[in-house]
């Protein structure tokens, strides 16, 4: 790989001029969760300011994708039962949900089907935060998302090698680009000031072993994009399922009596979630 | 047709539980309140262009294909072409 080449990609990429940037409410919203003193209905009243958002909010988080058992009608009960950081990560998806949605529906399908089994899998495990999960299970492929937007000369180039050398779209980014989209989508992670919780998990959602800090995370990240891969739900580029690392199969600890109810909790949600978009413009409200 | 899930109403109520069989009357009534999809137990209709179960597992094992040395993800696909197998088997059982 050409050296100056990569530099130069990795110059297009880290500007990223074609996506948008993250609403400022987020940045508001992060200071507020520092301060001790703020209450929820401060909070309450800042997200609802954005009438677009909070009915954006609270149709996410009523979504089977996020998985609660009970229907949340208000912005404040939102608030105190999922906390201010599960709420920031949601406005962080209702953002990037828009971005995605419209660039490629199949991705963005992959996407919403990799969020569900993030959720099944860390509520299985018992993790403390599964909605922040399911967060970095929608948005871990992000990095394609900007590489389609920013290097479209590229990115058909990467599908044209991997369709001819019948290799995978990571391997052929790799080749063509001398990086691939799970780095792309760590700078572009880091660049919205998303939390190391997000970030880490992008970055290795390919090479969990790498993860530093958030190990658990992005090996559940690692086995949910495997997982949605094998039941062939969406689409993420070409149509293999990718390896399994061993140390992230390892910490995960999944017995093979485990597999069935997982998947048969998956399917369930993923009916759940067929068509569901965040439009609330266009988009109906399904009925059943 | 038997319902596998609850019908709910837009504010959430349950109208119908899982478990009940769908009547003309009820599909009926249904169709009054706007109740646009239901999800049903087995796999009763055929869509057009849906394709065959051979197919579907076929599908499967060509997506299995790179990481056939992987013991767990080859239990995985057994355990995903198993659950389609049953799910086709319940329909035609239905028949
Ligand atoms: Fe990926
Ligand atoms: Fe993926």
């Amino acid at each position: 790989m050409d050296e100056q080449k990569r530099a130069q990609f990795k110059k297009v990429l880290r500007e990223i001029k074609n996506l948008p940037t993250l609403p400022g409410i987020v940045a508001k919203l992060g200071k507020m969760a520092e301060d001790p003193d703020t209450t929820t209905e401060q909070m309450g009243r800042v997200i609802s300011k954005d009438h677009i958002l909070a009915s954006k909010l609270l149709k996410l988080v009523n979504s089977a994708f996020y998985g609660f058992p009970q229907r949340i009608s208000s912005l404040n009960s939102a608030i105190i039962l999922l906390g201010f950081n599960v709420i920031k990560s949601l406005i962080i998806s209702a953002s990037i949900f828009e971005v995605m949605e419209a660039q490629d529906v199949e991705l963005w399908e992959h996407s919403l089907g990799c969020a569900v089994v993030c959720n099944v899998l860390a509520r299985h495990l018992g993790v403390k935060d599964p909605e922040e999960i399911s967060t970095a299970g929608l948005i871990h492929d992000i990095g394609k998302v900007a590489i389609k937007m920013e290097l479209p000369r590229e990115y058909e180039k990467i599908t044209e090698l991997s369709q001819e050398k019948k290799i995978s779209r990571l391997e052929a980014e790799r080749e063509i680009l001398g990086l691939d989209h799970s780095e792309v989508g760590s700078w572009l992670a880091k660049s919205w000031n998303l939390p190391n919780k997000l970030v880490e998990p992008i970055a290795c959602h390919h090479d969990p072993h790498l993860a530093k800090e958030e190990q658990q995370a992005s090996a559940i990240v690692h086995f949910a994009n495997i997982m949605i891969r094998g039941l062939g739900y969406g689409h993420a580029g070409d149509i293999w399922v990718p390896p399994l690392n061993n140390k992230a199969w390892k910490l995960l600890a999944l017995a093979p009596a485990d597999i069935d109810p997982l998947l048969r909790e998956v399917e369930e949600k993923l009916w759940d979630v067929k068509g569901f978009s965040l439009d609330i413009q266009t988009g109906q409200e399904g009925a059943a | 047709m038997v319902l596998a899930k609850e019908i709910l109403n837009p504010e959430g109520m349950v109208l119908c539980g899982a478990g009940t069989a769908l009547t003309p009357a009820l599909i009926e009534r249904l169709i009054g309140m706007d109740i646009v999809d239901v999800t049903v137990e087995g796999h009763p209709v055929i869509l057009e262009g849906e394709k065959t179960l051979q197919e579907e597992l076929h599908e499967i094992d060509v997506r299995f294909q790179r990481v056939e040395d992987i013991a767990p993800l080859m239990y995985l696909k057994k355990r995903i072409q198993a659950k389609l197998a049953a799910a086709r088997n319940t329909e035609a059982a239905a028949k």
